[in-house]
């Protein structure tokens, strides 16, 4: 916050879009009002950004309260270059659609993978045994 | 009832007023304390207010009726009060605030009419009641910090009831439930304010003023302090205290009646600088709430974020109360009313004059037309007065927390700087386009929700987290990262003149070493020692002994499994020595002249120790094996270790080295398919080939071609082998070239080596040439200089086939 020396101190007005990478794989845009040391985190006007190939759609969320435990990253979006993205603004409607059909692709091809070690007699270990990441 | 009949009657004598006084304060008790009150057991009713004092809950105390009757008497006190005012000989006391004060002081004069009253035991208990009642209704985080002083309040108590006001005859309600307990990631709030943690005004008045129920709050100051110890009655609904002059503005009288309000009963401190207690702050902050419905329970260093400007700060003598009564807003450190309505370092600082003397206040008061609201206004107080320069936009929508106009101060303040620093250009552009970004999003109200101060609270967590004693042995990645990134850098200057970009790095905060040793906790006059166990000196859970197996049980299995084991052990204990003297030159930079030989000794041992491990130790023993080198290069690590450490070896143990590795070079590359790792050792390979002199190069070749075969055997497995691997042959290829470089360098070379060297040469092209080309490894280099050493040898014909070979 103020250790790093910068033109402007940290959260203050005018107020910085932050982008928040939480663990479980959601990214989180937002204005970061407040911050504490467990890195707790008081996202403001949050959006939700979900990422599918080039396309990507916002969520507008609202107030977000994040426990610092999920935060994997957090970092300052510069305004300037946000708008010059290779990324493709769609509805939100088309993203979900888009994800969803991600998943459902990403979903068979697991199958089909399990279903081969199986005949090759191997065993898959369960997602729950394994480690989150 | 008597109080009604309390004659107003200017012309009656004030001693005669008094005397009904007296009438009417034992009617106070009786509705206090005896059968008027609805609580009819007094003792119960003490003692809830004794435990609001001690816990800081604040008991809703018979509140209907009594208040009623609270209001009543109130009515007649003002009538008192007005009276007694007017012994007052200086008439340049309009202000109501003033008189009230004065009303206070007066009551300090010796021999003063007031004297029956106050000094009654009846009064005084009657005053140690609501002060009981009102002093801790609710606890914050300095009730942690600051030891317990209800014992001292009540001492306090005793000096300045005198000149309090004896403002209720009920037991003081504070409506609202206490506020409790801090939300945890909130900053202390004695950090900031290190003055004032003498004695110990621990508790707040709620901050969630609930307007109509409160009745008092008390103010306990410790008295040693500059600020008199004042605690302070504050009627709840003494609207009509003294007819106001100014309009729907909220007289400080009416200030009084608020909650939290930080009216401080002593009109004059003793001309020092009203240094605030916590208490008082916190009533100045939250008086600022009380005009907000929005009373957020959280305490939180915000609110003291301005006040502790406040520090000794002197305020006119006039009207501190006057000054602390302007609800909502911060005393400023300059003083005076001046930065009243603005922020404190870029304060609208000519709007409000210095208040001169008590004529003044009234100037201010009147500048104060919005900042005192009736009290039922729900809205956060606006700020906008006319003598702002810039107005403050009112919030409509602030919900939630507490010191909202503290923080659109801040704010301003913030736009403030930022619009200096971008008109003055600092960064150029970036400046200037921030500015009219500034310009189009100014009204952002959720901006600096976090103060300056908290930031700095979690960066200074952040902060210590990242102290050290030893940087490189905490953070041995980011300290070699940066110092690559600062290499990068620093080359990149050399070589172009662009602009050096600034490269902020954090500056972690260094702690010196400590050496703590630990000592047992040890009791005096315990016999023995006791055996309490902690995180220094943990208590043996486990009794592990170590058994060592007998060599005849085990099988050959077993054997070859341990055999492994003591290598891996061996490899691993070398490579921590391996480590060791790879940081010595990062020591040896560190430490001071006196030890650095002894570091010199250190590391040359360490390398002995090195050596002998890879060599396996028995100095005795004629070092004929290779078994002990083998095994370790056996396993991958070890082949890694041995390319570390032969840069630190010396010359001739380097080359012991190298020739037992080709001596054994078939079996290794047999050992290696899977994982290849050998290459790795080439690079070291070639420094030390460098450096050898051709007796050994020519050994080497011997050794890696095994010659002392019999040269007519058509086969030479192990050069085939070692012709046919990556490693071994760029290992040959390097040693030949080494010898080419060498032969061709220095002419004198001994005829022996000639002949040894034309041999091994011819040998060698003659097994080059006889391998088919497929076969062939492909080397990870060719040196150049190979062919004009097998110019040398063969005839043209066979030159040029080697030369497509290669």
């Amino acid at each position: 916050l103020a250790a790093l020396p910068r033109d402007r101190p940290a959260l203050s007005f005018p107020a910085e879009k932050h982008l928040v990478l939480l663990r479980d794989g959601r990214t989180l845009i937002g204005f970061l009002r407040s911050i504490d040391q467990f890195a707790n985190l008081v996202l403001h006007q949050t959006v939700e950004r979900i990422h599918v190939g080039k396309k990507y759609g916002d969520i507008p969320r609202g107030i977000f309260v994040v426990r610092g435990e999920n935060v994997v990253l957090l970092g300052e979006i510069d305004l300037e270059k946000e708008s010059d993205t290779p990324l493709q603004q769609v509805s939100i409607e088309e993203i979900l659609e888009e994800q969803r059909v991600e998943l459902q692709a990403k979903q068979e091809s697991e199958k089909l993978k399990v279903q081969a070690l199986k005949e090759r007699g191997l065993s898959v270990p369960r997602a729950d045994t394994l480690d989150e990441y | 009832q008597s109080l009604e009949d309390c004659p107003l009657d200017e012309d009656e004598d004030a001693f005669q007023a008094l005397g009904e006084e007296d009438e009417d304060i034992d009617q106070f008790n009786d509705d206090t304390f005896g059968a008027g009150a609805v609580d009819d057991d007094w003792q119960e009713a003490h003692e809830r207010l004794a435990e609001l004092e001690d816990k800081g809950v604040p008991s809703r105390d018979p509140d209907g009726p009594v208040g009623n009757d609270g209001d009543v008497l109130g009515d007649s006190e003002d009538a008192l009060a007005e009276r007694l005012t007017r012994l007052v000989i200086d008439s340049d006391l309009e202000d109501p605030a003033i008189m009230q004060a004065v009303h206070t002081s007066g009551h300090s004069q010796p021999g003063a009419l007031n004297s029956s009253i106050w000094d009654s035991s009846a009064v005084l208990r009657r005053i140690r009641g609501p002060l009981l009642a009102q002093e801790m209704p609710s606890v914050s985080v300095l009730d942690y910090a600051l030891p317990q002083r209800p014992p001292q309040a009540r001492e306090e108590e005793r000096d300045p009831s005198e000149r309090a006001l004896p403002r209720r005859s009920s037991s003081p309600i504070i409506g609202s439930p206490p506020v409790r307990a801090v939300p945890i990631g909130t900053p202390p709030k004695q950090a900031a304010i290190p003055n004032f943690n003498q004695q110990v005004p621990p508790r707040f008045p709620p901050l969630r003023g609930v307007r109509d129920a409160s009745r008092g709050v008390t103010v306990s100051l410790p008295s040693s302090q500059i600020l008199c110890p004042k605690p302070v009655h504050i009627r709840a609904t003494m609207q009509q205290r003294y007819p106001t002059p100014y309009g729907e503005r909220m007289s400080p009288n009416q200030l009084c009646n608020v909650p939290n309000s930080s009216l401080l009963g002593h009109p004059f401190p003793h001309s020092v600088s009203p240094v605030l207690t916590h208490l008082q702050r916190a009533q100045l902050l939250g008086g600022a709430q009380a005009l907000s419905s929005h009373q957020a329970g959280r305490m939180s260093p915000s609110q003291f974020a301005r006040v502790s400007g406040l520090v000794g700060s002197p305020l006119p003598s006039v009207n501190p109360k006057l000054l602390q009564g302007r609800v909502g807003q911060m005393m400023p450190p300059a003083g005076g009313f001046r930065a009243f309505f603005g922020a404190p370092p870029a304060p609208p600082p000519s709007q409000l004059p210095h208040p001169p003397g008590p004529g003044s206040h009234l100037q201010n008061l009147r500048l104060v037309p919005s900042l005192s609201r009736p009290l039922p206004c729900s809205r956060c107080p606006p700020l906008t007065l006319p003598a702002l320069p810039r107005p403050q936009v009112f919030r409509p929508d602030t919900t939630h927390l507490h010191p909202q106009h503290r923080r659109l101060l801040h704010q301003r303040q913030q736009q403030n700087r930022s619009q200096h620093r971008s008109l003055n250009g600092s960064g150029g552009d970036r400046g200037g386009h921030r500015s009219s970004h500034q310009e189009q999003i100014r009204k952002d109200p959720y901006a600096n929700l976090m103060l300056q101060r908290e930031k700095d609270w979690v960066s200074k967590i952040q902060m210590m987290q990242l102290q050290s004693t030893d940087p490189y042995l905490d953070d041995y990645y980011y300290q070699n990262y940066f110092q690559k990134l600062e290499k990068l850098a620093a080359a990149e200057e050399v070589h172009g003149d662009g602009p050096k970009k600034e490269r902020t790095k954090l500056i972690t905060p260094q702690v010196a070493k400590l050496e703590h040793t630990y000592k047992p906790v040890q009791f005096e006059g315990s016999l023995g020692k006791l055996t309490v166990s902690s995180v220094n000196n943990p208590r043996k859970m486990i009794d592990a002994v170590v058994t060592s197996r007998s060599e005849d049980d085990e099988t050959k299995e077993k054997q070859v499994r341990d055999k492994r084991r003591q290598t891996l052990v061996t490899i691993e204990k070398t490579y921590s020595l391996l480590l060791d003297v790879e940081d010595y030159e990062r020591r040896y930079l560190l430490s001071l002249e006196g030890e650095r030989p002894a570091l010199m000794g250190e590391r040359k041992q360490k390398i002995c120790d090195m050596y002998d491990n890879l060599r396996g130790k028995a100095p005795g023993q004629d070092r004929l094996s290779d078994d002990h080198f083998m095994q370790i290069m056996c396993i991958r690590k070890g082949k890694r270790l041995v390319a570390r450490i032969l840069p630190f070896l010396a010359p001739e143990q380097a080359a012991d080295v190298l020739m037992a590795t080709a001596r054994n070079l078939p079996f290794l590359i047999k050992k290696d398919s899977q994982d290849e790792v050998l290459p790795c050792l080439l690079r070291p390979f070639s420094h030390v080939l460098y450096h050898l002199p051709l007796g050994t190069v020519t050994s080497l070749v011997q050794q890696l071609t095994n010659l002392p075969q019999s040269a007519a055997a058509p086969t030479n497995p192990h050069l085939t082998a070692v012709l046919q691997n990556k490693f071994g042959l760029s290992l040959l290829y390097l040693v030949l070239s080494r010898g080419e470089e060498l032969q061709s360098s220095d002419t004198n070379t001994e005829l022996i080596q000639d002949n040894q060297w034309t041999e091994l040469m011819l040998m060698a092209t003659r097994e080059l040439l006889r391998i088919p080309q497929g076969v062939l490894a492909k080397p990870v280099s060719i040196p150049s200089n190979l062919i004009s050493l097998f110019s040398r040898y063969v005839d043209q014909q066979k030159l040029n086939l080697l030369e497509t070979k290669l």
